[in-house]
C-alpha cells in the first residue's frame, strides 16, 4: 500500500504536484498501511466472497467502482465482433469489458485495500467455450488478484525507510539552518543585505521542515485523525503550502537582489528590503489561500491529503514560474558578468561571480525535482534508486541551502576561523596570566598580532562591502590592547 | 457449497424484495435527485447488500450473472439519463480549474515584475 499508491501516482502523466508531495503521497500510503485498514477478503482462498467489508471508506468506494461499471455496462455498445466471448461482468472488485474466448485480460489492482499495489495487475481468463474462469476447487467465477498483494512487505519496508528518511532529512535540515542562523546573527561583520535575505530563506525552510515534520508525524501514522477530519489538520495543510510557496519565493528574492545589484543598479549596495520582504512572506499567501479555498468548495477529502488533484497545481504553478524566472535572471547576471563586466570590472565581477555562484548552483538543484518527477523508470530497481534520490532531493534541502549559502562560504568560514583563534589565544593568554609573569605575557602581545594582520590580507578577497577590513581592524586594536 | 444455486428463485426474490425496496426509495427521492450521488449512494448501497445477502441465503455465489443483468436494468431504468461522471471526488470542470491555477501564476510573475521595478527605483540610494 505504502509504495503502491505512492508508485503508482509518479507514473501518472501529470506528476510535478505528485512530486513535491511525494511525501503526501507516503502519507497516504502510510495511513492505508497501518493495521486498523486490513482487508477482509481473503483472496488466496478462492472460496470465500469478496463481502464488502465494514469500512465505511473502503466500502463506498467498492460501490462507487460497482456503480460506474454497471453505467459502463450499460451504456457501451453490444459487442460487435465474431467469435465467441466472455460477457461483460462486474466481479465484486473490478470491471471488466467484453473478452474474445481464449484470452487472458488485464488491468491494475484496485487500491481499497492497504496492502493492494496498484500497479500491479489483476488478470482474468475468458476460456474457449466463452465462459468466465472458474476456480477448480469451488467452481466460482474468479479473478487472478494475487499479484496485487504479492511483493507488498518489500515495498512496504521500502516506504518505511523512506518515511524515515524524510523525518531524519527534515530533521538534520532544521539543525544546519538554526546553526546557520546563529553564525548569520553572531557575525555581525557578516551582515549586508545579501545575508538578511539569506536569513529570511533560511527562516522559511526551518518553518516548512517544521511543518512537515509535525505532518509526518502526527497526520501520517494516524488514519483515525484522518478519517475524523479535524479542521486543525486542513489548517496545517494549508500552512504546509504556504512554507513551500516562501520557501521559492524566497529564492526568487535572493535572485531578484543580485539580479538588481549586479545587472540593473551595478554594484551600488543600498536597496530597500520592503519590498522583497513582500514578495518572500506575503505572496504566496494567495496561493495558499486560493487553494484552500478551492480545496474546500471542490475537492473536499479529509485532511486535503489527495494528491490525485489538479488544485495543487494552484500553489505548484507559481512555484515553478518563480523558479522559472529566477533561472533567467541567474543566467541574465552570469551573462552580464562573462560579457559586460569582465573587461571593465574585472575584480568586481569575479567577486560577483563568487556571489552568483552559490545561488546559481542551488536553483537548479531546487527546481529539478519538478523536471525529472515526470519520468519514474520502471524497472523495479531503478524505480528504487529513483526513489531515493528523488527523497533526497526534497527532504535535504534546507541542509543543502545552509550548506551552501553558510557554511561553504568563504566569509563564514574566515570569521569563524578568527572567532576560533580569538578564542585560543584568549585561552593561551588567560593560562599564561594564571601561572606567570608579565614577561610571558609581552610574547603574548606579540603572537596575537601576526594572526590578526593574516585575516586582514585575507579579507581583501572576499568582500562585499567594506564593513570586513574595517572590523578586522577592530580585531587588531581590540587583541593588542588585551594582550598588552 | 453444497446446494447449487437456484438462479430463477434468486431473479425473481431480487425483483421482488431488493426491488421493490430500491423501487420505494427512489419514488420518495423524486426523480430530479436521481443522478446526485450523495443522495443516492445509501439506497444504492442497500441495494447491493440485499443481493449479496440474498445470494448468501441461496447459496449463490455473488456477484453473478444475474446480478449483472439486474443491475444494468436498473441502470438503464434510473440512471439511464445522469452524465458519465465518476462519484468519486472530482477535480472541478476546466472553466473553473484553469481561472484558479492561472490566477496565482499570473500573480507571481506580476509580483515578481513589480519588485524588480520598484528595486530599481529605489536603487539610486548609495
Amino acid at each position: 500500500m505504502l509504495s503502491v499508491s505512492y508508485n503508482v501516482s509518479l507514473q501518472k502523466e501529470s506528476t510535478m504536484k505528485k512530486t513535491t508531495h511525494s511525501c503526501f503521497l507516503l502519507i497516504i500510503l502510510l495511513i492505508r498501511m497501518v493495521p486498523s485498514l486490513t482487508s477482509t477478503v481473503n483472496y488466496t482462498d478462492p472460496t470465500l466472497e469478496p463481502v464488502v467489508t465494514e469500512n465505511s471508506v473502503i466500502r463506498q468506494k467498492i460501490i462507487d467502482s460497482q456503480f460506474k461499471c454497471y453505467e459502463r455496462m450499460n451504456r457501451a455498445p453490444p459487442y460487435r465482433k465474431k467469435g465467441l466471448f466472455c460477457n461483460r461482468t462486474w466481479d465484486g472488485w473490478l470491471c471488466w469489458d467484453d473478452t474474445p474466448a481464449g484470452r487472458i485480460t488485464a488491468q491494475n489492482c484496485p487500491d481499497y485495500f492497504p496492502d493492494f499495489d496498484p500497479t500491479e495487475r489483476a488478470s482474468k481468463y475468458c476460456d474457449e467455450t466463452g465462459n468466465w474462469f472458474r476456480h477448480p476447487e469451488s467452481n466460482r467465477t474468479w479473478s487472478n488478484y494475487t499479484l496485487c498483494n504479492s511483493f507488498t512487505s518489500e515495498k512496504l519496508k521500502m516506504a518505511f525507510i523512506l518515511y524515515y528518511m524524510a523525518i531524519v532529512g527534515h530533521a538534520l535540515s532544521i539543525t544546519s539552518l538554526l546553526i546557520s542562523l546563529a553564525i548569520f546573527f553572531y557575525f555581525k561583520s557578516l551582515s549586508c543585505q545579501r545575508i538578511t535575505l539569506h536569513k529570511n530563506l533560511f527562516f522559511s525552510y526551518v518553518l516548512n521542515s517544521m511543518f512537515t515534520i509535525a505532518h509526518l508525524i502526527a497526520v501520517v501514522p494516524n488514519p483515525g485523525l484522518v478519517k475524523r477530519d479535524p479542521v486543525s489538520c486542513k489548517v496545517l495543510q494549508f500552512f504546509h503550502q504556504y512554507m513551500l510557496g516562501c520557501n521559492y519565493f524566497w529564492m526568487l528574492c535572493e535572485g531578484i537582489y543580485l539580479h538588481t545589484l549586479i545587472v540593473v543598479a551595478v554594484f551600488a549596495e543600498e536597496q530597500r528590503l520592503h519590498w522583497y520582504y513582500l514578495l518572500g512572506w506575503g505572496f504566496p499567501l494567495v496561493p495558499a489561500s486560493i487553494h484552500a479555498v478551492a480545496r474546500a468548495k471542490y475537492f473536499n477529502d479529509n485532511c486535503w491529503m489527495s494528491v490525485d488533484t489538479h488544485l495543487l497545481y494552484i500553489v505548484h504553478g507559481p512555484v515553478m514560474a518563480a523558479l522559472l524566472v529566477n533561472f533567467f535572471f541567474l543566467l541574465n547576471i552570469v551573462r552580464v558578468l562573462v560579457t559586460k563586466l569582465r573587461d571593465t570590472h574585472r575584480a568586481e565581477s569575479n567577486m560577483y561571480m563568487k556571489a552568483v555562484r552559490a545561488t546559481l548552483i542551488l536553483v537548479p538543484l531546487l527546481g529539478i525535482q519538478f523536471v525529472i518527477i515526470p519520468w519514474r523508470p520502471e524497472n523495479r530497481l531503478a524505480g528504487e534508486i529513483y526513489d531515493y534520490i528523488m527523497h533526497i532531493l526534497m527532504h535535504y534541502q534546507g541542509l543543502l541551502v545552509a550548506t551552501i549559502f553558510c557554511f561553504f562560504n568563504g566569509e563564514v568560514q574566515g570569521a569563524l576561523k578568527r572567532q576560533w583563534t580569538q578564542y585560543k589565544t584568549q585561552w593561551g593568554q588567560r593560562r599564561r596570566e594564571h601561572c606567570s609573569t608579565r614577561s610571558t605575557s609581552y610574547t603574548a602581545t606579540s603572537i596575537t598580532e601576526v594572526p590578526v594582520y593574516l585575516y586582514h590580507h585575507d579579507s581583501n578577497n572576499e568582500q562585499l562591502n567594506g564593513k570586513y577590513i574595517d572590523d578586522s581592524e577592530l580585531v587588531a586594536l581590540k587583541s593588542g590592547e588585551t594582550s598588552a | 457449497v453444497a446446494t447449487a444455486c437456484h438462479e430463477a428463485d434468486y431473479g425473481q426474490l431480487m425483483r421482488d424484495y431488493c426491488l421493490s425496496q430500491f423501487q420505494a426509495s427512489m419514488e420518495a427521492l423524486g426523480p430530479r435527485l436521481w443522478c446526485d450521488w450523495e443522495e443516492t449512494l445509501g439506497t444504492y448501497g442497500e441495494l447491493t447488500n440485499c443481493t449479496a445477502l440474498l445470494a448468501e441465503r441461496l447459496a449463490c455465489f455473488w456477484p453473478n450473472r444475474l446480478v449483472d443483468e439486474f443491475f444494468v436494468a436498473v441502470h438503464r431504468r434510473y440512471f439511464g439519463g445522469c452524465p458519465l461522471s465518476g462519484r468519486a471526488l472530482r477535480d472541478p470542470p476546466a472553466a473553473v480549474l484553469c481561472p484558479f491555477i492561472a490566477l496565482p501564476v499570473v500573480g507571481a510573475l506580476l509580483a515578481a515584475a513589480l519588485v524588480v521595478w520598484r528595486s530599481k527605483r529605489g536603487e539610486g540610494i548609495v
